[in-house]
């Protein structure tokens, strides 16, 4: 079993590797937004998945990577790297100070507090204008560089933001499974338990939810270089939403879900286009199909389709 | 002239606390009869007030024959609802998550529904009543407005009568409780559900209806009224009317004295502000009485 998930991992990601440069360039760059949301969905899923926690308020830690690009590389003027590391702290910071309280909520107040998170920091970067530019937003946040290599076109940012994810999702699987994922899954299926154990469950929930933010705000910065123009309309209630789709959508508990997910979410309503109009009623009818034909999401979709291939080939 | 400026800022805070506490009603009644947290009420409600401004406006139906019909369709999309997917999701056991993706998605499809049948433009219904404007304590008041704030405290009286004193009432609790104890005692757990979103259904679309004289109806205002319905709900507790009106007037009230204050363009940020700290030192909701833990 082991070594056939190995064998498709490889298969998979050969086919990330070779295929793009064939592609045009409109698919290139839903490419390029399905690594970027996947980046900030997985920390999301990592939340939902692991601690039973559904974040409504991603988009405040995305808008946080991309303001501190923009203000660093525009506004100050100084190196990329700049961009993504204040970006990070502060993410980080904001994500343990607000975390801390916040996270002793449960079920849907926390759902409901990390949505009016979200809805508190869409307001105060509209209104900072002074830091965020508002509505009329950064323009000019140069391509990024790297040692020399400038990552002009979709398909080199492709490559630079499918790594940054793969990276993300190296440290995510490791993290599920070293001893902290162990104790955050009995949190999660027997909190009581866990606790008499001596697992401190708020300084493990308020960690996973830095590195979510982290994740989130990383996202952001790319998501600022690629466009090179970020404004508030970036960063609203939807963008939450979508970011809660994502995991959900592939199925919360397993990390290839999050890949998946970010893929539909941004390729089915590219191919819903050419129906006009209709094509955000047709969207939602997909996302509500979806959810009923397949409750555990589209991994756990795949999964049971693979059982009845299975069970079919053997009879 | 203080006191007019005053006055009216708390009548207009207490009218938009009504306003939100008609859809947490929506919300409360689906959460404690499915135990599902439901982001598609709003859009109920625009549905109602859509079909309502189509009759009235457009085809020139009397307003009462128009606001039962109104009321109708959303009993009627919450029965579909239910009987279309919700019943599967329950037969599959679905995890918590896949119902709030679910309503998600139902609250996508008929935004972008309404945006393509009925166009981006906002609508507005005429108030009930002839109109009339009265002065109290130097503010202007619509008669609109007591027509609002009389009809939500009557069903919110009438929502818990419904639920301690009818047999219909408590069937629909137990049901959500304990389905199997339920099911065991001779009640159709399967039908109290799809009463349940019929309720909400109507419900919703009562408030759409109340809100849209006040609030132009268009495809954008579904999932703004459900994020405060969904706040004054669980201010309220999550499961019972009395909460929700707490919990709008609440953030109603809240609303207006930043806006005299300050400026509305921190009004939502104090607002949730407010919540998030109201949800941590108050963890069983205003009125201290939380359906269950976390709701």
């Amino acid at each position: 079993m082991a070594t056939r998930s190995i064998v498709i991992l490889v298969i998979i990601a050969a086919i990330a590797l070779a295929v793009p440069p064939f592609l045009p360039r409109s698919v290139v760059d839903l490419l390029v937004f399905s690594c970027i949301y996947s980046i900030a969905g997985l920390g999301v899923g990592l939340l939902l998945g692991q601690c039973g926690i559904a974040n409504l308020g991603q988009s405040v830690f995305y808008a946080l990577g991309a303001y501190a690009t923009a203000y660093m590389t525009v506004t100050l003027g100084v190196g990329a790297a700049w961009g993504f590391l204040t970006g990070v702290i502060l993410s980080g910071l904001i994500a343990l100070v607000i975390g801390w309280p916040v996270l002793r909520l449960t079920g849907h107040f926390l759902a409901l507090a990390t949505l009016a998170l979200g809805i508190v920091a869409n307001a105060l970067f509209y209104e900072w204008d002074w830091l965020t530019h508002g509505s009329l937003g950064f323009g000019g946040i140069p391509k990024l560089n790297i040692f020399g290599l400038v990552i002009d076109t979709p398909l080199r940012f492709y490559y630079l933001a499918g790594a940054v994810l793969a990276l993300c999702l190296l440290a995510s699987a490791n993290l599920i499974g070293s001893r902290t994922g162990l104790m955050l899954r009995a949190m999660r299926d027997a909190p009581e338990a866990a606790k008499s154990l001596g697992v401190n469950a708020q300084w493990l929930r308020t960690r996973i939810f830095i590195l979510s933010a982290i994740f989130g705000s990383i996202a952001g910065s790319l998501f600022a270089h690629y466009g090179s123009f970020v404004n508030v309309q970036s960063f609203g209630i939807e963008k939450a939403i979508a970011f809660l789709i994502i995991p959900v959508l592939g199925g919360a508990t397993s990390l290839p879900g999050v890949v998946i997910g970010a893929l539909f979410t941004t390729l089915v309503p590219e191919m819903l286009t050419r129906f006009g109009d209709l094509h955000q009623v047709l969207f939602g009818l997909t996302l509500m199909a979806t959810v009923v034909l397949m409750p555990s999401g589209l991994m756990g979709g795949l999964a049971s389709l693979s059982r009845y291939m299975t069970a079919r080939g053997r009879a | 002239m203080l006191l007019g400026l005053v006055s009216q800022s708390l009548l207009s805070g207490v009218t938009n606390g009504l306003i939100y506490a008609l859809v947490g009603f929506g919300i409360a009644a689906i959460f404690r009869g499915a135990h599902i947290a439901n982001v598609m009420q709003g859009e109920f409600s625009v549905v109602g007030a859509v079909v309502v401004d189509v009759l009235l406006v457009q085809i020139g139906m009397p307003y009462w024959a128009a606001a039962i019909i109104g009321c109708l369709s959303g009993a009627a999309l919450g029965a579909l609802i239910d009987v279309v997917f919700i019943r599967r999701l329950v037969a599959q056991k679905a995890p918590d998550d896949s119902y709030l993706l679910f309503t998600i998605g139902v609250s996508i499809t008929i935004s972008a529904a309404v945006l393509f049948l009925f166009g981006r433009e906002g609508h507005l219904l005429p108030p009930i009543g002839s109109g009339q404007i009265f002065i109290v304590l130097d503010a202007v008041v619509q008669e609109h407005a007591l027509w609002l704030i009389g009809i939500s405290v009557i069903l919110m009286f009438a929502l818990r009568y419904f639920y301690r004193r009818t047999t219909l009432g408590m069937r629909m609790s137990a049901a959500a409780i304990d389905p199997d104890g339920a099911a065991t005692i001779g009640i159709d757990v399967r039908a109290m559900r799809t009463l349940t979103f019929v309720l909400g259904g109507v419900l919703g679309a009562i408030a759409g209806i109340l809100i849209t004289p006040i609030i132009p109806v268009s495809y954008m205002v579904g999932l703004p009224l459900t994020l405060k319905g969904f706040s004054a709900a669980i201010l309220g507790g999550l499961t019972n009317p009395l909460g929700a009106v707490a919990g709008g007037l609440v953030i109603g009230i809240l609303e207006a004295l930043v806006v005299m204050q300050m400026s509305s363009a921190y009004k939502d940020v104090v607002t949730f502000s407010g919540l998030i700290l109201i949800m941590i030192f108050m963890p069983r909701g205003l009125l201290g009485r939380a359906g269950r833990a976390g709701g």
